[in-house]
């Protein structure tokens, strides 16, 4: 495998978290759950030797008959949820610090979703891939196994942040794929408002969202002291100033309007966090993830 | 003890100053381009802020100063009044070191033999003739005023001249040793060759006279050729008895420091500047003569036929010439207690102490201390 951002080191602090969707454990809790899970989910995948403490009634009897040994039949169960990882490709995405300009966001965002894929997958759960990009949208259908894993890094390696946001228009295919229930991770800059409606109506449209923000030192801090011509990547926008007068007025508007993105995320029901460039990767799933609600393995 | 500016229209050059400083001020004008998507949150600001600013103000600094420093250079800057009045001491050559060391001189006396560019007295006597009253004058001028002089002669002098000794100070003046008298150098006689065409047939009778009377009787009779060639002999003096320009030949020759004779008739060359040297008791010019490079032309103004020159048969005529062909050395010996110098000549200003090479040292080390500000990886990222 060529390109692989989970590195054994991220692997290793990716331990101990799970991916849980409050929805779906919510109704675990339920009997009709489990019922589903007897019958339909139940996908023959292959034999194994019996080994003391399985259930005597999984054991395959008519293969007994056949060769004198015990075998257990052993099926993958349908996971009740998909993972959706939903990765905004805009221009914006492609910002990077001046003090680390091979970082980019997209770059964070790339490693997190494989970070997300590696973590739904290991847990048995489907997971799914989609980039928003302006001309297309770049699908990998959700589904498990390893064999899943290799296609999502694929495909996240082949993203290039370019285009302005996707039209609203475009969108269809996501709601015909994305079920109901399923967990959706939206990773953005969430600057542009449009991705922040596409979270808040995903949730209310009983998809369980999380939305990830990663913002750049520079949108955090504004480190610059000089004279600048700052250019905005999507609309080509240039607004020349001297950073040192622009700084005081840029973080309180900027603040203000974090804030008021964070409230709106809350109204909706959307977990949200938020990461900044410079800070260790795993520390926003961990906020997302770390304290998972409900502990009920399947 | 006043710094002065020598050439205070130098100063223009501080004009220069406007450089680093529109240097730093263009680099803050330039704005680099920024990726920054949050542009919408970015307001721009109505009225920006009109302070001058500089980028880097201690290379700034350092850059004006230098800047400053060369226009100081240019300005000649020098220190007036800089008065080294240490007692001097003099030696002439000649003085034994055995008188030197009996001399008692004070430790900070700065010591000097009288000779060309004045070497210290560690070093070995300088050798060769000197002419002493001349750098004595030399040496006097190039001190200032308050410094006492103290010169050290051998009892007999050689190297004074004509001019009265008077120096800017009262000198003290000791006397040491017999010192030697120059020897009399016995110039021999000038050898003379004569030349001459038909014209001048008549006339080199005399001169043989006086070439045999020169070399006092002892001697070859002289050459005479009625020819116009150099002799192949070496000689002193040419008789060149011919009428017209002199030939190039005869010009090259002396140059290399003949002395030629030539009749009235003859032309002179035309860089030569003829001074009547011999005149007769009415005042009548009879010889003038002109320098060529180092030797000279002697032209006799009329025939040589003692009906217009009467002095051909003078009984000194021979000796007489001779003076003109080879004149005899000026005396330049002197007894040392007769060749006290007086004071009262006007002593010459001091020269002011010129500071351009301090100033360019301390130009140096800051032209360094400016590129290693400059290339120093404190420095911001490249634009």
């Amino acid at each position: 495998m060529a390109w692989d951002p989970v590195t054994p080191g991220l692997r290793a602090q990716l331990r101990g978290l799970r991916i849980a969707s409050r929805r779906s454990s919510a109704l675990r809790g339920g009997g009709q759950h489990r019922s589903r899970d007897k019958g339909v989910g139940l996908e023959f995948s292959q034999y194994r030797s019996y080994e003391p403490g399985d259930e005597p009634r999984r054991i395959d009897w008519k293969l007994y008959a056949r060769s004198d040994r015990f075998f257990v039949r052993e099926a993958e169960r349908d996971s009740p949820i998909a993972v959706w990882i939903v990765v905004d490709a805009s221009a914006s995405m492609g910002q990077a610090d001046e003090s680390r300009p091979d970082w980019s966001r997209l770059d964070a965002a790339r490693a997190l979703a494989a970070c997300v894929a590696e973590l739904a997958l290991r847990q048995g759960d489907r997971a799914g891939l989609v980039a928003l990009r302006e001309d297309a949208l770049a699908f990998v259908p959700a589904a498990g196994g390893r064999r899943q894993r290799e296609r999502l890094l694929f495909e996240l390696e082949r993203l290039r942040a370019q285009g302005g946001v996707v039209d609203e228009t475009r969108l269809r295919p996501l709601w015909e794929r994305i079920a109901p229930d399923d967990l959706v991770i939206v990773l953005g800059d969430f600057l542009d408002p449009a991705t922040a409606t596409l979270a808040t109506r995903l949730a209310a449209a009983r998809r369980e969202v999380v939305a990830l923000q990663l913002l750049t030192v520079a949108e955090r801090d504004f480190p610059f002291g000089d004279g600048r011509r700052f250019i905005d990547p999507e609309t080509g926008e240039a607004l020349p100033g001297d950073a040192r007068a622009l700084r005081g007025q840029f973080l309180a508007r900027f603040g203000q309007a974090q804030r008021a993105l964070h409230a709106r995320l809350g109204e909706a029901g959307i977990r949200h966090a938020v990461h900044v460039l410079d800070e260790p990767l795993p520390q926003p799933l961990r906020v997302l993830f770390g304290a998972a609600p409900g502990s009920d393995a399947a | 003890m006043n710094p002065v500016l020598l050439l205070p229209a130098g100063l223009a050059a501080l004009a220069a100053l406007a450089l680093p400083l529109l240097i730093h001020l263009a680099r803050r004008q330039q704005q680099r381009p920024t990726v920054f998507a949050a542009l919408r949150w970015l307001q721009a600001n109505p009225r920006p802020r009109r302070r001058v600013r500089f980028d880097e103000p201690w290379l700034l600094a350092v850059r004006l100063l230098l800047v400053a420093l060369l226009a100081l250079l240019l300005a000649r800057p020098a220190l007036l009044g800089v008065v080294d009045a240490r007692p001097r001491l003099l030696v002439a050559t000649g003085v034994d070191r055995a008188s030197i060391a009996q001399l008692d001189v004070g430790a900070d006396v700065q010591a000097h033999w009288l000779a060309p560019g004045f070497p210290a007295l560690d070093q070995p006597a300088p050798g060769g003739p000197a002419a002493f009253a001349s750098l004595l004058r030399e040496f006097d001028a190039g001190l200032p005023p308050g410094a006492p002089l103290t010169v050290l002669v051998p009892q007999r002098l050689a190297g004074a001249d004509g001019g009265d000794l008077r120096l800017g100070r009262q000198v003290e003046w000791r006397i040491a040793g017999p010192g030697a008298w120059p020897e009399a150098a016995a110039t021999p006689p000038p050898r003379l060759a004569i030349r001459h065409d038909a014209a001048h047939r008549e006339g080199t009778g005399y001169l043989r006279a006086v070439a045999l009377a020169w070399q006092e009787g002892d001697a070859v009779p002289p050459h005479i050729d009625e020819s116009a060639e150099l002799p192949a002999l070496p000689v002193e003096a040419l008789a060149w008895l011919h009428a017209g320009v002199l030939p190039e030949a005869v010009v090259a020759w002396v140059e290399q420091g003949g002395q030629v004779l030539v009749p009235a008739d003859a032309a002179l060359p035309d860089a030569a500047l003829p001074v009547v040297a011999w005149r007769d008791e009415v005042g009548e010019p009879l010889l003038q003569v002109a320098r060529i490079g180092r030797g000279r032309v002697l032209q006799l103004l009329r025939p040589l036929s003692p009906a217009a020159m009467p002095q051909l048969l003078e009984p000194g005529f021979a000796q007489r010439l001779r003076g003109f062909v080879q004149p005899p050395p000026a005396p330049t010996a002197v007894a040392a207690s007769d060749y006290r110098p007086g004071s009262g000549a006007t002593a010459a200003p001091a020269a002011p102490v010129d500071l351009r090479p301090w100033l360019a040292l301390a130009i140096a080390l800051l032209a360094l201390v400016e590129r290693w500000l400059a290339t120093s990886r404190r420095r911001g990222a490249p634009a």
